[in-house]
């Protein structure tokens, strides 16, 4: 086959791809996320995307919200965590924003973004809880699974693989031996 | 009305018959309309037609809804397939759904399937090595199974004819335990890949790292153009259907092939039910299927029918073709129909480090996977404690760093940062393991699928052979990476049940004597002249290659066999 008309098809299938889910209504204390396992409220919405978007902010590149990530993320828990996981994550988060009133007296969501910055921070260095070193906080589990997530959404988006990283569907070579000095990253 | 009978019998008469259109059933259809013989194609699952019916193939991985991560739902609903290492978002569409065609395990048997036009020609890993004499000799040197009725010599043309069309890249190495092909150009191994080949050159007598031997344009000739596919582009996504032809599959060579003679009727959407044997005649005369659409029974008349439904499944429609003449399945007088059932055993693997060669680094995708190391135990003469032996695949790679560390411009940084590690190296094992008559497929006695076809009852096992094998490759290849000077050396064992693998062979298996074997030299069932199984069932033994170009040698054979037989008058 002639690698022109590949080249054609392959623009054909792109045109047609579909990525996230929509943002479908904005109703308050109604999620904006159409979610079919996990139920979850605004306010836990919101803050899980503020997690997001704290991980991954804008600063003169896009942070996780403007690339979607947040959405991605919901995506993903609902799809690709077994219940027990979604229960674990809820759980977590629960106690994630308890802790968060606990310091600042106020939720996650109306913290200050240097609040933000402050907790998830905290967060990065997980203490092991009372001594209990093989079962980490239910808080920890929630943020390490936004952390993940966060992470796998922006190493595998479009912006990331394009602009940070360059990834090709097609190589067209495979040099066994590449010197060290010419690799461009 | 008799008339009409009698043009409806015509119109389903050919003059011969495939089972399957997969890796082998794509040859015997090449192969039987190249000859000039009107032929049937009878498939269970949907058309595939390459490119067109490729959907995922060109996708980004930001456009796979899920990022390639298959949902827990689809896992949680198929265990079984989920555990193939290919069972990605991007290739899902191609294997077999647990439910959607369940059989009986009678012990732990993954069975892995691709049902539609092309089977698992279009999932496979595409490496493809010939085997030997030590193969084809093995049953008769170590006294297991039957000896087979041919020997390297017989298939090795057929292994060239069948290579030239498909394309496969390799090194001609020179190792008598693998023979040599028609080759093109090999991926070459990359700095670590070499210095381990020269190190265990050096170290050891009759051991080997060759580049891997795989079914892909490196290179493409004339023959390959003109099937319309193209050099290979290292993609490396293969089990998606490849737009350019790359990799050997029936969809993109062997199928548009046979349809192009003009010859060939695919029908796609029909389960083969059984086969028809007329006892006054003496021979098979047609099959019956069971058309998926309409559930509809129909039958279909040839006067040489190939059984290419792949190993387990050959097996059972054998089983299911009972008559007076053979009420215990198609040409079992011999009893052995179903048993023998051998399969690879692929459960132990080993990786670990390297922190030489900083210097180098690879670009681009190497379709071949990397290096290949045949196999060293017990070859030219027994000296183990086990029967066989087992081959093993090598690569070596340099990853970028993964640093997830921190939040904010920190993290960003720390991710779009690659700075290269070390190298890794890792191995995992192909063995072989033995036909043994405890190891067999039978028909469930009540439980049917959705067309009336009974289900098969898979009991298959490993042995105390394939635990010291095991053992074997794990104590060899730590010892190699030791002494190659490999760091954090991890081997490890996995319990998978057999199956998984997918190299499943047996239960049709040849042999000299038709009151131990199903089949004679030419994949023909000794009681029934006109049918031919060349897939995975015929297999006498298993060796510890790959088994699919085996398979597609053995059908090219067969034909050209079938045909001269017809043109006698023998058929
Ligand atoms: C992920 C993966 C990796 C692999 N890697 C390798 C490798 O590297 N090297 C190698 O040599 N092999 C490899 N294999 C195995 C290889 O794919 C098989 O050995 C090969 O496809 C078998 O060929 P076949 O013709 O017997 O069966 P298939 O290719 O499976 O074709 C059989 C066809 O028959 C059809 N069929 C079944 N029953 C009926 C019926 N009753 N009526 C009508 N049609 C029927 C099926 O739908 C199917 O299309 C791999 C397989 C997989 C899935
Ligand atoms: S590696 Fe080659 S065969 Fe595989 S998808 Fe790519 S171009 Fe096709």
């Amino acid at each position: 086959m002639n690698r022109r008309i590949a080249i054609r098809n392959m623009a054909l299938v792109l045109a047609s791809a579909a990525v996230l889910p929509s943002c479908l209504n904005n109703d308050k204390g109604k999620p904006v996320v159409q979610l079919k396992h996990l139920k979850i409220n605004a306010d836990q919405e919101n803050l899980v995307s503020n997690v997001a978007e704290t991980i991954l902010p804008k600063t003169n590149t896009p942070g996780a919200k403007e690339l979607g990530i947040n959405l991605f993320i919901f995506k993903m828990l609902d799809d690709c965590n077994t219940k027990q996981q979604q229960e674990t994550f809820l759980a977590g988060l629960d106690e994630f924003d308890d802790a968060v009133k606990k310091q600042y007296g106020h939720s996650f969501n109306d913290c200050s973004q240097q609040e933000r910055t402050a907790f998830i921070s905290s967060m990065e260095k997980p203490k092991p809880e009372n001594g209990k070193k093989d079962e980490p906080a239910k808080s920890a589990v929630f943020y390490n699974m936004v952390k993940g997530l966060t992470v796998f959404g922006y190493t595998t988006s479009q912006y990331f693989m394009t602009k940070q990283v360059v990834y090709e569907l097609v190589p067209g070579r495979y040099n066994a031996w590449f010197p060290v000095k010419k690799q461009a990253v | 009305m008799a008339n009409l009978n009698i043009d409806s019998v015509k119109s389903r008469t050919f003059d011969a018959i495939v089972i399957g259109s997969g890796m082998s059933g794509g040859w015997a259809a090449k192969e039987l309309t190249g000859k000039g013989l009107k032929t049937l194609v009878l498939e269970r699952g949907r058309d595939v037609k390459h490119l067109k019916d490729y959907p995922t193939t060109n996708l980004y991985p930001w456009e796979f809804p899920h990022h390639g991560v298959i949902p827990t739902e689809v896992q949680e609903a198929n265990p079984i397939v989920n555990r193939c290492y290919a069972f990605g978002e991007d290739a899902a569409h191609f294997f077999v759904k647990d439910k959607e065609h369940p059989y009986v395990q009678e012990k732990p048997f993954d069975w892995i399937r691709g049902y539609q036009v092309g089977g698992k020609s279009l999932l496979w890993a595409r490496q493809t090595q010939r085997w030997s004499d030590f193969d084809f000799e093995g049953p008769a040197r170590d006294g297991f199974a039957v000896d087979w009725p041919i020997r390297y010599s017989d298939l090795a043309p057929w292994y060239s004819y069948v290579e030239k069309f498909a394309g496969i890249s390799g090194n001609r190495d020179g190792i008598a335990e693998l023979p040599d092909g028609e080759f093109l150009p090999a991926f070459p191994l990359n700095a670590v890949e070499d210095y381990f080949s020269k190190h265990v050159k050096k170290s050891y007598q009759n051991r080997h790292v060759i580049s891997a031997r795989c079914a892909h344009l490196s290179k493409p000739n004339p023959i390959h153009l003109e099937q319309g596919r193209g050099q290979c582009q290292e993609r490396n996504l293969c089990q998606r259907g490849c737009p350019f032809g790359g990799y050997f599959s029936a969809n993109s060579s062997t199928i548009p092939w046979a349809l192009k003679s003009g010859l060939c009727t695919l029908r796609p959407f029909s389960v083969v039910e059984s086969i028809i044997y007329d006892e006054k005649l003496g021979k098979a005369t047609g099959v019956r299927i069971i058309d998926t659409n309409t559930k509809q029974a129909i039958e279909y008349f040839a006067d040489v029918i190939f059984v290419n439904a792949a190993a387990l499944n050959t097996n059972l429609v054998l089983l299911n073709s009972t008559s007076n003449r053979f009420p215990n399945g198609l040409g079992n007088d011999s009893g052995v129909l179903g048993k023998y059932v051998a399969f690879h055993n692929y459960s132990a693997h080993i990786s670990a480090e390297y922190d030489g060669f900083k210097e180098w680094t690879t670009d681009g995708r190497n379709p071949a996977g990397g290096g290949y190391i045949p196999r060293f135990r017990n070859v030219y003469k027994q000296e183990t404690n086990f029967l066989r032996g087992y081959a093993a695949g090598f690569s070596a790679y340099r990853r970028g760093t993964d640093n997830s560390d921190g939040i904010g411009q920190t993290l960003k940084d720390n991710l779009a940062k690659k700075e290269l590690g070390n190298w890794g190296v890792g191995s995992h094992m192909m063995g072989e393991t033995i036909p043994k008559e405890s190891n067999y497929v039978t028909l469930d006695k009540s439980q049917k699928d959705q067309w009336g076809v009974p289900l098969l009852k898979i009991s298959v096992d490993y042995d105390d052979n394939d635990e010291k094998m095991k053992k074997d490759y794990i104590e060899q290849m730590t010892e190699m990476f030791t002494s190659a000077g490999f760091k954090n050396i991890r081997a490890e064992s996995d319990h998978r049940a057999p199956g998984l693998d997918i190299h499943e062979m047996g239960g049709v298996r040849m042999g000299n004597d038709p009151k131990t074997s199903m089949l004679d030299k030419w994949n023909r069932l000794h009681a029934c002249k006109n049918v031919y199984v060349t897939d995975g069932a015929s297999m006498t033994s298993t060796s510890c290659q790959n088994p699919s170009l085996t398979y597609m040698a053995m059908t090219a054979r067969s034909v050209d066999h079938a045909v001269s037989e017809m043109k006698k008058g023998n058929i």
